[in-house]
């Protein structure tokens, strides 16, 4: 048997191998994540019953359900229409303002925290509050906060779907006699929907469990600025670890749901382009 | 008098596309007219209708659309049609939305359109269809769905990009009397591309010579083959001949 032929052997049986090796290193990762998920449950769920009846714990639980839908909301209303024109607009400096958008998605997010609280310290910041609008330790900042931390990738996201569309569509569009703002609303939109629905679930999960933004900017008080991640924080520097976790399967629970829809929002845009 | 106006009259049009640009054309086609565009693959048939059409804005040159700077007119009010290769169905919307988009956006009343996109599909013999979505149609299906599309605006310049080159020989013949009929009935000036030299002498009254971003020759279908054409070695060597 020359080299040549245990070359071909070796090739062919790393190849026939591939599939396994994969599921291998799945199973791997998987286990990683699943040792994670479970410790969560083992320790939180004996402690969850008493945790579900903290009047700490439920404000927690609106606040983030509250600030997160909002952030998310925000985001969408300024990332859609962003997104647009990042993938369809030519206009001066264009490259730069989509590295501007994007860069904080690199950042950590008390790097990010920091920045706003210097910027709502300032001057500004400071007659924006005498106008009424308060951030620094007011559940507005929280919001604030989310929307930094999530609006790039949100952006990002969503400036992918429409740069995947075929511009032509649009084309086809305009000779019908549909305007540039038509063309958005009938052929665009549409066909980006489940992206959309897909980013902004995401982007509410992702807001759910941001804290080092929100730390900066409006602190942690009981009652107060108290989002689901600053509440399980609360617990563990005050001893109560088994609140922490209780507060922590409460707060998986609520992320598993958004992939859940995610998931099934997913094989359902699956599915009807295989029956159409 | 009104005849005496070209549809479309394209003098030294350029456009640079990436890393492709067409060079220098220059072109008059009749109201009326069915023209054919034949060249090989990548020598820019497609980016010639688009630039009729209004695709690209950056064109060197000049051109006219109906007597009118085509410069100065926008998109939506060109009165074209256009047809891709691959169709361009809406995916998201079914064969009768598709049909009806643009009555849609000239807002014409639900009833006429309703009514419009009735008789257009029973001219094309897809009535059977109208609630089907794109996805599920044949190719013959999806081209006489786009056709319909681009005919019920009744535009005055129709531009068609290799319109039968997916579809098989006998539903090619079919669609080449198809085209023949709306032509007559419809009067719309028709441009289209391919690369079939006997679909251009079928066809059209005039074939165009595109090779490599130039408009090398125009000339009657019936003389393409002729043997007194003092065509350039580089159309022999296209056209197949010595």
């Amino acid at each position: 048997m020359n080299l040549n032929n245990l070359k071909n052997i070796v090739l062919r049986s790393i190849a026939k191998a591939f599939p396994y090796f994969s599921i291998a290193i799945l199973i791997i990762s998987a286990a990683f994540s699943g040792i994670i998920v479970f410790t969560i449950v083992a320790e939180g769920i004996p402690h969850l019953k008493e945790a579900l009846h903290s009047e700490e714990v439920l404000f927690s639980l609106r606040t983030s359900l509250f600030t997160t839908s909002i952030s998310t909301i925000i985001c969408l209303l300024i990332a859609i229409p962003s997104a647009y024109a990042l993938a369809r607009t030519k206009f001066p400096f264009c490259r730069i303002i989509s590295l501007i958008v994007e860069l904080p998605l690199s950042l950590p997010n008390l790097v990010l925290g920091l920045s706003l609280l210097l910027i709502f310290s300032s001057n500004a910041g400071k007659l924006l509050r005498d106008m009424g609008f308060r951030v620094i330790f007011d559940i507005r900042g929280i919001i604030v906060a989310q929307v930094a931390v999530i609006l790039p990738f949100v952006t990002k996201l969503i400036k992918t779907e429409f740069s995947s569309i075929d511009i032509r569509m649009e084309f086809i569009a305009g000779t019908l006699g549909a305007s540039k703002c038509m063309q958005f609303l009938t052929i665009s939109l549409p066909l980006s929907t489940n992206a959309i629905i897909s980013a902004a679930i995401l982007a509410w999960s992702r807001a759910l469990g941001e804290f080092g933004a929100a730390l900066m900017l409006v602190g942690v008080t009981r009652m107060k600025t108290e989002t689901l991640p600053s509440s399980i924080y609360l617990g563990i520097s005050t001893g109560s670890n088994e609140t922490a976790m209780a507060t922590a399967v409460i707060l998986l629970t609520v992320s598993c749901c958004s992939f859940v829809a995610t998931n099934l929002l997913n094989k359902k845009s699956l599915s009807r382009s295989e029956v159409r | 008098m009104d005849n005496v106006i070209p549809a479309v009259k394209a003098k030294h049009l350029s456009v640079k596309c990436g890393d492709f640009s067409l060079k220098n054309i220059n072109l008059s086609v009749m109201q009326n007219e069915i023209f054919a565009i034949l060249g090989k693959t990548g020598s820019g048939k497609t980016v010639f209708l688009e630039c009729l059409a209004g695709f690209y804005l950056n064109l060197g040159g000049e051109m006219q659309l109906f007597g009118n700077n085509a410069a100065g007119i926008a998109l939506e009010d060109r009165s074209v049609g256009f047809v891709y290769q691959d169709y361009g169905l809406f995916p998201h919307l079914n064969v009768f939305k598709n049909i009806a988009y643009g009555l849609k956006m000239h807002h014409v009343p639900k009833a006429e359109i309703k009514q419009k996109v009735k008789t257009m599909a029973e001219m094309l013999s897809i009535s059977h269809i109208l609630s089907c979505y794109p996805a599920t149609l044949s190719g013959g299906e999806k081209q006489r769905t786009a056709l319909a599309r681009a005919l019920i605006m009744q535009p005055k310049l129709l531009l068609l990009d290799e319109p039968f080159s997916a579809l098989d020989p006998s539903t090619k013949n079919n669609m080449y009397n198809e085209l023949l009929r709306l032509h007559k009935k419809f009067g719309c000036t028709t441009i289209f591309v391919t690369h079939d030299f006997k679909e251009a002498q079928s066809l059209a009254g005039r074939i165009g010579i595109l090779l490599d971003g130039k408009l090398t020759a125009v000339v009657k279908s019936d003389e393409l083959f002729s043997e007194n054409m003092n065509y350039t070695s580089e159309i022999c060597n296209f056209l197949g001949i010595s």
